[in-house]
């Protein structure tokens, strides 16, 4: 009923809310020794749209090594957790208008 | 006698053009008007669409820009659906006037 | 260049401030150390930021033309100062010299300090540079309500 859109912007959102639990961890882990960054290749993920499957979880790469083997970067992680619950407000933003679009388009502009 | 006549040649000119006014070349105009605006709310309707899926694959599409297709195709759509609205509804009430 | 792209500069500034403020700490923790690891008193560690292209990891491969323009910062190196340690006359320390001299490590307290300040406020501007940018985003969503 909802055109194409929809589908790929509830695509988006389930792969922000497995990145977010991710980032979770990864904050809640931040003083494990040992512990290396988790993360998914986001623009991969999306792109290949096999959905049914969760995402793979990849290590992060790029990221300095404390002492004692962990690698989390606390500024990488407060970011990401920023950047992912705004995207999935705008995601969410955008789905919220392709249901009032139809709703609209129902109730012929008549009444409130 | 004379000077009578010329008014009933005045009303006849005046009756004339505003029969023709409402027939075929009126209503010609007001269906491409109305095909156009439809068009136009579908143009707008898709590119606010294609804006949207590429601010969510990442290729560079600013926010701002999707926020604005968005509400430039809401404010097409709601437009073209209060023109319509007032057509019919000064459509119905032609049709219930009594002739 | 997308908004979302500048919370990831402004949190490698956070970063790099963080990393100076460690290395600063870590200094002034050991103004007085005379024995290390590696033997000799401590030795002054620095840090070199320099600005590196930020690369998001949500933008497609064909973005990073665009966003290397704004570019963010990274701490690539650590310097450790190689000066001549200072050596104080401590005649009965366990590590004085056949002279009696004590090697201290050369650095400056106060100096450090100053360093430090100036690193949380760095810090600072950097988390308030995100705020500000999270509030534009955030305001643009708005938009589309």
């Amino acid at each position: 009923m909802l055109d194409p859109l929809a589908g790929k912007l509830l695509h988006y959102m389930d792969l922000l809310s497995a990145r977010q639990k991710l980032v979770a961890s990864n904050i809640a882990n931040v003083d494990t020794p040992g512990y290396k960054t988790r993360d998914l290749d986001f623009q991969f993920e999306y792109l290949s749209a096999i959905a049914g499957m969760g995402p793979n979880v990849v290590e992060a790469s790029d990221l300095a090594t404390k002492n004692d083997g962990n690698n989390v970067s606390m500024d990488r992680e407060t970011r990401l957790l920023a950047e992912t619950a705004l995207r999935f407000n705008v995601a969410q933003t955008l789905l919220k208008g392709q249901v009032k679009a139809v709703r609209a388009a129902i109730k012929e502009g008549r009444g409130a | 006698m004379s000077p009578i006549s010329p008014i009933r040649h005045v009303s006849n000119t005046i009756a004339a053009p505003a029969l023709g006014g409402r027939s075929a070349p009126g209503g010609g105009d007001f269906g491409a008007a109305l095909a156009s605006s439809i068009q136009a709310v579908q143009n707008a309707g898709t590119s606010a669409a294609q804006s949207a899926e590429r601010f969510l694959s990442g290729e560079g599409e600013e926010l701002h820009q999707v926020a604005l297709a968005m509400q430039k195709a809401e404010l097409a759509f709601d437009l073209f659906l209060e023109v319509r609205n007032k057509v019919v509804s000064a459509y119905q009430e032609v049709m219930r006037m009594q002739l | 260049m997308s908004l979302f792209h500048l919370m990831s500069v402004s949190a490698s500034g956070m970063g790099a401030q963080r990393k100076r403020a460690e290395l600063l700490v870590e200094n002034l923790a050991n103004a007085e150390t005379t024995r290390t690891a590696e033997g000799g008193p401590y030795r002054r560690k620095d840090a070199i930021f320099e600005s590196r292209e930020q690369s998001s990891p949500f933008s497609a491969v064909f973005q990073t033309a665009v966003d290397g323009q704004v570019q963010g910062v990274s701490v690539t190196d650590i310097l450790t100062d190689t000066r001549e340690p200072e050596r104080r006359y401590v005649p009965g320390h366990p590590d004085a010299d056949e002279n009696g001299y004590v090697s201290f490590p050369r650095l400056n307290p106060a100096e450090e300090m100053v360093d430090l300040m100036s690193a949380t406020r760095g810090y600072q501007a950097n988390v308030a540079a995100m705020q500000a940018v999270k509030d534009m985003i955030l305001r643009s969503i708005d938009l589309m309500k």
